[in-house]
């Protein structure tokens, strides 16, 4: 008898604990903005001169990792069809501060020659309006050539759109690690 | 008999200065460059090696699981380039790195010169796509200069080789609209 009150107790504990934590989820969603697909434009270097393969490797990665973080679509910069889109994202994306790096240097050094690249991601809503705002680097210190600076930038790019939109959503849970 | 052996003989010295000549070789290779797509042809998977050609007005590449092509009228800008790789890559490449008395960045030292291809055209629904190959060394400009001739359009590109490590430099100067 003495455990069954003991085994009552921790259900009870226990269905409390679930439930505050499903509450407080649902509180987390900032709006009722449910995003099902994400518009990626053009990577603008306004003063910042960034050679033409990494712009494209920018926009290429950025892409392939929107798409595995589980985007339903992802829209390319002058899509027409992304204009029928509803809850759709866009990703505008600015070249802050690029240092081109030395993959030799990198591989004879180790300390020296990194990759470095500085990205100001700014996600809007259809109407221009910003959602979110926040600076992501990408970076290659050791192994790789200089091109996966901008795929690390992806990946870190892809998570925040992840973890603000989609997750916050609930909309799509199929999450890819990689 | 002689005046064939004297021809023979004077046609020989003519085939030694072609085969010697290292700009009609670049014209003959023109026409195809063995080439890695790096990333961004639909469908086409990272790093897949094929030969590259232009031809009827269209860029295809040529790799073993088909064919990918892209139309020259569609392409917005296509930018040569020059960079380098490790002469040992791969999968040797990063075992020599656990070699003693640092025998793998002694490896590093040794690196290959090789063009890069930068290609932006959009699709018939006008999204822009970007798509990087890079071939061996002397052949980018070529390719290049095929899609100018078959309609495509370039962009100047005079100041990125301010920003780029020294043994790499943009090759692309004139615009074509």
């Amino acid at each position: 008898m003495k455990n069954c009150g003991l085994v009552r107790t921790f259900l009870s504990l226990s269905a409390f604990f679930v439930a505050s934590v499903a509450v407080n989820a649902a509180n987390d969603r900032p709006t009722d903005f449910k995003p099902h697909a994400i518009q990626v434009l053009t990577i603008q270097t306004d003063e910042i001169s960034v050679p033409e393969e990494f712009q494209v490797a920018l926009y290429e990665n950025l892409i392939h990792q929107l798409e595995k973080r589980g985007f339903q679509h992802v829209y390319r910069d002058g899509d027409r069809s992304a204009s029928g889109a509803s809850n759709l994202v866009v990703l505008h994306c600015t070249v802050r501060r690029f240092k081109a790096g030395n993959e030799m240097a990198r591989q004879v050094i180790t300390v020296a020659g990194a990759t470095s690249i500085s990205i100001h991601c700014q996600f809007t809503n259809e109407a221009g309006q910003s959602l979110l705002e926040q600076d992501v680097t990408g970076n290659v210190r050791f192994f790789g050539g200089n091109l996966r600076a901008t795929y690390d930038f992806a990946k870190k790019a892809s998570k925040i759109a992840y973890k603000n939109f989609l997750a916050t959503s609930g909309s799509n849970r199929q999450y890819k690690t990689n | 008999m002689i005046t064939k052996g004297k021809r023979f003989l004077g046609i020989v010295p003519l085939l030694v200065a072609i085969a010697a000549n290292p700009e009609i070789h670049a014209q003959q290779s023109s026409e195809s460059a063995k080439a890695v797509q790096i990333i961004g042809l639909p469908g086409v998977k990272e790093n897949a090696k094929g030969t590259l050609t232009v031809e009827n007005g269209n860029l295809h590449f040529v790799r073993n699981g088909g064919v990918s092509d892209i139309s020259a009228a569609s392409i917005q800008a296509v930018v040569a380039g020059i960079d380098s790789q490790k002469a040992v890559g791969k999968t040797v490449g990063a075992m020599s790195m656990a070699a003693p008395y640092g025998g793998g960045r002694f490896l590093s030292l040794f690196r290959k010169k090789i063009d890069t291809l930068t290609v932006e055209y959009r699709d018939a629904d006008g999204a822009l796509h970007g798509v990087i190959f890079t071939m061996p060394s002397g052949k980018a400009e070529s390719v290049k200069k095929d899609l100018l001739v078959a309609g495509a359009h370039t962009k100047a590109t005079a100041d990125q080789s301010t920003t780029r490590e020294p043994t790499t430099r943009s090759s692309c100067t004139e615009v074509k609209q």
